[in-house]
């Protein structure tokens, strides 16, 4: 009889579907942290410009189970091509037990068993930033905005009054502004201690929103001039997924 | 601009051939023949023309005995451009056009014998034709001696390299795999390319024409070393390392930054000087190098360096090709360079700004125009995360 150190099923495959893509923006391997309070992730791109910090409480679980603590290792692109056999509608379950191995269970009749890798062990602090501006839109209208600078430049600026948001790129062919007032349709939310400015490449920005776009409902973007970005997708039963970006700055 | 040299480059080549050319009227019978014997460095070599079939066969010079040094570039360094250019014009190069999917049947298995051998391999070719030795060099490409189609072919027994032998019956290590445990067993960097241009590594072995496997193998080592050197503490200071090299002159800024590698080039081209570049930062370069296999070479000495010393940094390559530089020898003479310059005294200097202007002062192009033909600039404007934890 093997004896099981971790579980945890969710009712939709929707959840891991979200976070995986999430992730593979960034790294080729993951390694994730089980405790009884839930599941956790925490990593950065090899050139340490971004940063996803996710955090899936036990509650959001269908069933969850932790003996004890456990980091497991595994690697993003083998990982994904199990959990997309999953259909939206079908649960899953994964299980780590005493053989190094996550067995995935599918619905009601399919089983994976994958070879977890060996965990990174060190720990990712976050960055210490306090946060003059705060926007919320929809995770599909940050796609457009971002569609829309990318045809002149590779990098997005974003500035904040107390009354709008203006999204701007420059490059060799041009220039792009996009400009959000407050009380429209199109920004949800905007809360300005300090006006900002900050410049972000779309080189990480894009990926990483048009992967969860799909999965997100709002986001909510919060950064200072010359700090890094926050964006914080909302996604149904996932209790935080934050994704963190390092200005670029002109010294 | 500067632009200063004693010779152009056409005088050089010149002056190597016509060296050459009465080294010929003595011994110029002992490439004007239809079959050679003589000691293989031991030395392969795969083609591209006409990809996927293509030329295979083995180097040898019209001499008996121990001919390593005609083809062992790890051993070149502080040897005159003639004396290279000499070695390559004493080679005879056997082919026989196969297939790169070809790699069984008696004669590729000699090859791969000779390609293992750790020492010099007697070898008698038969050619269909009679062969003429080379008697003019030109600037363009690396210089070779006479080629002949191989009617048959002797070789005697070589004493296999024990490592290379082990990957070799091993059917089931990744090519990759045993490049790096071959490098990491202390196999020579130009052994092991020819070993993998053979098509002795891998699961599904195929010929890989040889300037395809210097660059390929070049790449697999630096990229291995690259992820080591990710884990370690940044340097502490920028150092400054130099070397010149067969009119070559290489400058290798460090500086404290997480990874990132440029690679600039500039080369004279009559009163004009032509650029070249191409960078990565730690997430890896995805393309083909704008400055083909110079770049991995670079690479591959810096990274050595790095990951002796267990510290991590990000890197200024910069190249000024001379006229002096007449015959291009393949970029060998790039990684053997690095590599010298890495093992000398740096100059430290006080910020990047200071090591880039030491850098470029001995050198025909100034320190800014060297940053404006590359992108480093640019890289460095993006911040790190890890900066505001």
């Amino acid at each position: 009889m093997i004896k099981l150190e971790f579980s945890a099923k969710t009712n939709t495959s929707n959840e891991w579907k979200a976070i995986i893509s999430a992730i593979s923006t960034l790294v080729e391997e993951a390694t994730f942290e089980a405790t009884v309070e839930g599941v956790s992730f925490r990593g950065m791109d090899p050139s340490h410009v971004a940063l996803i910090d996710i955090s899936w409480p036990n509650s959001a679980f269908e069933k969850y189970s932790c003996d004890s603590d456990i980091k497991f290792g595994v690697r993003i692109d083998e990982f994904s091509k199990i959990i997309k056999r999953a259909e939206k509608s079908e649960s899953v379950e994964i299980n780590i037990s005493e053989d190094s191995m996550l067995r995935v269970s599918i619905g009601k009749n399919k089983k994976y068993k994958m070879r977890l890798i060996e965990s990174s062990v060190s720990d990712t602090p976050l960055p210490k930033i306090t946060y003059d501006s705060k926007i919320a839109l929809s995770s599909t209208g940050l796609d457009k905005i971002l569609g829309d600078i990318e045809v002149v430049s590779d990098y997005l600026s974003i500035k904040t009054t107390s009354k709008n948001v203006e999204f701007s790129g420059k490059g060799d062919s041009g220039e792009a502004i996009i400009n959000l007032e407050k009380d429209t349709e199109e920004l949800e939310e905007i809360s300005v201690t300090q006006e900002s400015t900050g410049t972000y490449s779309l080189e990480y920005l894009n990926p990483i929103v048009k992967a969860m776009g799909g999965a997100a409902g709002s986001i909510i973007c919060e950064f200072s001039s010359a700090k890094p970005l926050r964006i914080e997708f909302k996604v149904t039963n996932i209790g935080r997924i934050h994704f963190y970006l390092a200005p670029r700055v002109e010294s | 601009m500067k632009i200063s040299s004693n010779f152009s480059s056409s005088e050089i080549r010149k002056r190597i051939q016509s060296n050459w050319q009465e080294y010929l009227s003595k011994y110029g019978n002992l490439f004007t023949s239809d079959s050679i014997s003589g000691s293989s460095p031991p030395s392969v070599f795969v083609g591209s023309y006409g990809y996927p079939k293509v030329g295979v066969g083995p180097m040898l010079p019209p001499i008996h005995g121990d001919t390593t040094l005609l083809d062992n570039p790890e051993q070149w360094l502080g040897k005159s451009l003639e004396e290279i250019v000499n070695f390559r014009l004493n080679l005879v190069r056997g082919v026989q056009k196969l297939t790169v999917e070809n790699t069984q049947g008696r004669f590729i298995e000699n090859l791969h014998e000779v390609a293992m051998s750790s020492r010099s391999i007697d070898s008698d070719l038969q050619f269909h034709k009679t062969t003429f030795p080379v008697t003019t060099i030109d600037g363009e490409s690396p210089p070779f001696g006479p080629i002949g189609d191989i009617k048959s072919a002797k070789f005697s027994g070589g004493r296999a390299e024990k490592s290379i032998e082990r990957v070799y019956y091993d059917h089931d290590l990744k090519a990759q795999d045993a490049v790096l445990t071959l490098y990491n067993s202390g196999i020579e960097i130009s052994k092991i390319q020819k070993c993998f241009s053979v098509g002795m590594f891998g699961k599904k072995r195929k010929l890989v024409p040889t300037k395809w496997s210097i660059t390929a193998t070049d790449d697999i080592i630096s990229k291995s070393l690259v992820s080591e050197v990710l884990e370690f503490d940044l340097i502490d200071s920028c150092r400054v390392f130099s070397h010149d090299h067969l009119g070559n002159m290489f400058s290798v800024i460090l500086f404290p930054h997480r990874w990132i590698f440029e690679m600039l080039e500039a080369w004279h081209d009559g009163n004009n000087i032509g650029f070249g570049f191409d960078s990565e930062d730690a997430r890896g370069i995805d393309h083909p190098p704008a400055i083909a296999g110079a770049y991995f070479a670079a690479k591959l000495g810096v990274a050595e360096y790095l990951a002796e010393k267990k510290i991590q940094a990000a890197v200024l390559v910069l190249r000024e090709i001379r006229p002096e530089y007449a015959v291009p020898v393949g970029v060998w003479q790039i990684r053997e360079a690095i590599r010298a310059a890495m093992k000398k005294e740096p100059y430290i200097a006080e910020s990047f700004d200071d090591g880039t202007s030491f850098a470029s002062k001995r050198m025909s192009v100034g320190k800014s125009e060297w940053l404006s033909r590359g992108r480093l600039l640019k890289m460095l404007k993006q911040k790190s995360i890890s900066e505001f934890f």
